[in-house]
């Protein structure tokens, strides 16, 4: 078996900063990211949205590239970027040809040290942060489902529970205050780490990261709320209009293992079993054979990148002559064989060859086409915010090659319980509620 | 244009020396059966890429049914001489792979992504559904009924209503004005139809296969010659269609999207082929005007205004025709604003020549992104078939750098005289008419139809 093994060199530098450089000489090119432990599970109460917000502010301008000068740079040194938000963290990252290494680092090490915007460019992000989420949320068929339609059903913690995206009654009340405050809050460097992956020689990288980064003063450390929700035992349930879309649509969320544990390992190879394409349990059942579905898919989004509660989340578009009970039943009968029969050896094996074919296909690509080694680095950047260890790239392949057919079988009992779980329906409007589904309970 | 002085950054560090870019020599080969295999070795991971390629998509189908050749492809994963779609689906799983079959107005292709340790047994199964296909009946019903489902559900999205009405306004009677069927034509296909554009369109006369990756080429080839030496049959017979006229006059066309919450603009006018002696040059222009994020219509509508999230600009190259145009999600107050921005950016580069410094610019970040696709074997490939597709000169790659480097500011003003007029742009708003109608009247002569494609009265 050829196991892929990445060179890695990682220190933190005085001020608190990881900084994780990944030399491949192989093409001319070098991708930079920077990586902040703060994302939109934990913003701050009454101002949903504002991780997401701030991230569009981080373009806006700092103490010695004004608005619009990041993008200018980048793009006239023959490279792109761009950020974004997720629960537990935010990233902005750069692919440029090499020879604009030392560029980059110092943009990113101005911002690091100093935003400068005002009430203009707070303004002009508000608006353009409104057009995103009308275009991906509101005037999209199924937009937001179920990323943003489950958390409010599922979850009881704030954190975890409210719309990341934002209310638009929160986005008007951000202010500049809101703005500096977070960036002294959380933008600090030793919140942060930086990765260097392509074509910088072994070294180089380090003295660069030293010379444009050594400097930034640490800030105090960010101190975060507690993300954790109270033990689940009962079936949850919450029902969300389709405004667009003509067919019904379900998300069934179960609560996921604690990460890097023997059953998070195993719960990943389920959910290969349950969601793997068009060989997956649940779209070979619901689509193929029982032809209930038009379209399933789902699992684990993100499974290396997050930091506190998360489900494993199915989501089924179904045709309309079918109740979304019997769909749902027809789900259920798929969950049950598993907990019944477990997954033979066979299909195990299987589906860790697939596993490592996709692993390595993350290591080396992952963003659109246009951003190589975008997956080792957000790895990276991960393992070192929330293991301290970026070496588990080169590992973490392990714990899933050891998983058994028992331990499915086990975790299949133990994760995959109605009193674990959270549904949510999302029907066409002109068709009224599911049949038996159920009253509101969305939060 | 904008509201604010320019300012400019301070202290940043000159770019260092370039370091050369060099692309992976191809090897290239024509079987015997006439299939052109195209080869080429990146081990950045131990895997590999590949596409196998026919040069006949749904435009050539367009006289027997609109996505004719989209349903072929869908039905050729589902079942072969020898296996069926269950054993086809885990045999790909235990060997780590990935494929799909697919097909666009001017090609059908295999694409597939696998590991280098099963190479062999991946490309046999690509050679197997390029050549025994079984197209079983109750696998063509189920996925006859799924399409019907899915072209319902695309009438519910604004991009799709704004491009398919696009392509209709600019390609008229041309086979390149359908991008998806009706229900009703899906209803009509029948098994028998698809089994003969596979027959047609599935040859190695009409076929090119490409495989970048971790791999030694001349070994590579040999098991291509082994897997598809002794596969047979002819080159299609080409269809030629009139030259469709580029519309002149400028007109609206409003899709009406009751409840909309925001307006899908989207106009364009034609363009050329990438074989077109101008392609660099109107590349070029189209990155300083929207196709980058330091772009003018980016830095006016987005970074000044605030009125949209994503707008862009693209030159899309069909085989035979392309088309250029600029989009834009926006709030339903601005749809006039929008495209009055859009097309005073669009006079301006036909009116006063593009400082150097700018121009500059637009040429570093052209070139840049180009090798950007050479660190990963899906960037490379990509890069490949596009050249191979479009009948691209050999030197393509190499030379493409220099080209872009050598435009200048008079040959950019001469191109945007050339292509891009704003008097003749074909605007599309999908929108809530209730909301837009009045703002969309401003800008020319104005036709409502309905998600369905229905003419409604004005």
């Amino acid at each position: 078996m050829n196991r892929l093994q990445i060179p890695i060199e990682h220190k933190k530098l005085a001020n608190g900063l990881h900084v994780v450089v990944a030399p491949d000489s192989t093409a001319p090119v070098v991708t930079v990211g920077v990586y902040y432990k703060i994302g939109f599970r934990l913003e701050p109460q009454g101002r949903s949205g504002f991780a997401h917000l701030f991230e569009h502010m981080m373009f806006q301008g700092s103490a010695n590239a004004p608005k619009m000068q990041h993008i200018k740079l980048i793009n006239s040194s023959g490279g792109v970027l761009n950020g974004s938000t997720s629960y537990d963290v935010t990233n902005y990252y750069e692919a440029v040809p090499s020879n604009a290494l030392e560029r980059v680092l110092w943009l990113e090490a101005d911002r690091m040290r100093a935003l400068k915007v005002d009430d203009e460019n707070l303004k002009n992000q508000r608006d353009v942060v409104k057009e995103e989420v009308r275009v991906n949320v509101m005037n999209e068929p199924y937009g937001g489902f179920p990323w943003l339609d489950m958390p409010p059903v599922a979850f009881r913690n704030w954190a975890n529970a409210h719309n990341f995206y934002g209310d638009f009654a929160d986005l008007d009340a951000a202010h500049l205050g809101d703005v500096q405050a977070f960036f002294k809050t959380y933008y600090v460097p030793n919140n942060a780490v930086l990765l260097v992956l392509g074509d910088v020689k072994p070294g180089e990288g380090m003295a660069l990261a030293e010379k444009h980064f050594g400097s930034v003063p640490a800030g105090a450390a960010p101190q975060f709320a507690d993300p954790s929700e109270p033990e689940q035992s009962e079936e949850r349930r919450g029902n969300v209009p389709e405004k667009f879309g003509t067919l019904p649509a379900i998300a069934v969320g179960y609560l996921m293992p604690k990460r890097r544990t023997s059953d998070w390992c195993a719960m990943a190879l389920l959910d290969q079993s349950l969601h793997g394409g068009r060989a997956g349990r649940i779209h070979r059942q619901l689509v193929l054979e029982k032809q209930i579905a038009v379209e399933t898919d789902g699992g684990v989004d993100d499974l290396f990148g997050y930091n506190g509660p998360t489900q494993m989340t199915t989501k089924i578009l179904h045709k309309p002559e079918h109740p979304s009970e019997a769909a749902l039943a027809a789900f259920d009968a798929v969950i049950r064989e598993t907990q019944e029969k477990g997954i033979g050896a066979d299909e195990l094996q299987q589906l860790k060859v697939k596993w490592r074919s996709d692993y390595y296909a993350t290591l080396e690509s992952g963003r659109g086409g246009y951003m190589p080694k975008y997956g080792l680095m957000h790895l990276l950047a991960c393992f070192t915010l929330f293991d301290g260890e970026p070496q588990l790239v080169n590992n973490i392949l392990d714990g899933f090659i050891a998983v058994t057919p028992d331990q499915v079988h086990e975790v299949a009992k133990k994760y995959l319980r109605n009193d674990k779980r959270a549904v949510v329906f999302r029907i066409p409007a002109k068709n009224g509620l599911p049949a038996g589904a159920g009253s509101q309970e969305a939060a | 244009m904008s509201s604010r002085a320019v300012e400019v950054a301070k202290g940043v560090p000159p770019l260092a020396p370039e370091r050369e870019v060099i692309w992976p020599k191809r090897t290239k080969v024509k079987l015997s059966n006439g299939l052109q295999v195209i080869l080429a070795e990146s081990h950045s991971i131990p895997k590999f890429h590949g596409q196998l390629i026919f040069l006949s998509g749904n435009a050539a189908a367009t006289d027997r049914a609109p996505g004719l050749a989209e349903m072929t492809a869908t039905v050729v994963r589902t079942g072969t001489q020898k296996r069926a779609s269950r054993q086809i689906e885990e045999d790909l799983r235990s060997i780590g792979a990935d494929l799909s079959t697919e097909a666009g107005s001017d090609i059908s292709a295999i694409s597939f992504t696998g590991l280098s340790e099963f190479a062999e047994p991946l490309l046999d199964l690509v050679q197997e559904l390029a050549r025994e296909a079984s197209f079983p009946e109750s696998e063509f019903e189920r996925e006859r009924r799924q399409k019907i489902e899915e072209v319902k559900l695309d009438r519910t999205q604004p991009g799709f209503l704004a491009g398919e009405r696009l392509r209709k306004v600019l390609f008229g009677a041309h086979p390149y004005a359908q991008v998806s069927p009706s229900g009703a034509q899906v209803t009509a296909y029948k098994r028998e139809d698809l089994q003969s554009v596979y027959r047609e369109f599935y040859t190695p006369q009409n076929a090119l296969l490409l495989v970048v990756g971790d791999f030694e080429p001349q070994e590579m080839l040999k098991g291509i010659e082994k897997t598809f030496g002794s596969w047979g049959g002819d080159q299609p017979s080409e269809k030629t269609f009139a030259t469709p006229a580029n519309p002149r006059g400028r007109r609206v066309y409003l899709v009406h999207v009751p409840g909309a919450v925001q307006t899908q603009i989207l106009s364009g006018c034609h363009a050329i082929t990438r074989k077109h002696p101008d392609w660099i040059k109107l590349g070029l222009t189209n990155t300083l005007y929207g196709g980058a994020f330091n772009s003018r219509l980016v830095i006016n509508i987005r970074e000044d205004k605030g009125y949209t999230y994503s707008p862009r600009s693209a030159v899309n190259p069909l085989r035979h025709h392309g088309y250029f145009s600029i989009s834009a999600a926006v709030r339903n107050e601005v749809v006039a604003a929008s495209l009055t921005e859009m097309f005073y950016e669009l006079n301006k580069l036909r009116s006063l020549p593009v400082p150097e410094s700018e121009l500059a610019d637009a040429q570093n970040y052209l070139s840049g992104v180009f090798s950007l696709g050479l660190a990963t074997q899906d960037g490379l490939l990509a890069q490949f078939s596009t050249v191979a597709q479009h009948e691209l000169p050999d030197d393509y790659l190499e030379t493409y750098r220099a080209k872009v480097r050598a435009v200048t500011s008079e040959e950019l003003l001469a191109t945007a005289r050339k292509y891009l007029d704003s008097a003749n742009m074909q605007i599309v708003l999908a929108g809530d008419r209730a909301q837009i109608e009045s703002q969309a009247a401003l800008f020319g002569e104005l036709e409502i139809f309905d998600a369905q494609g229905n003419r409604l009265a004005s």
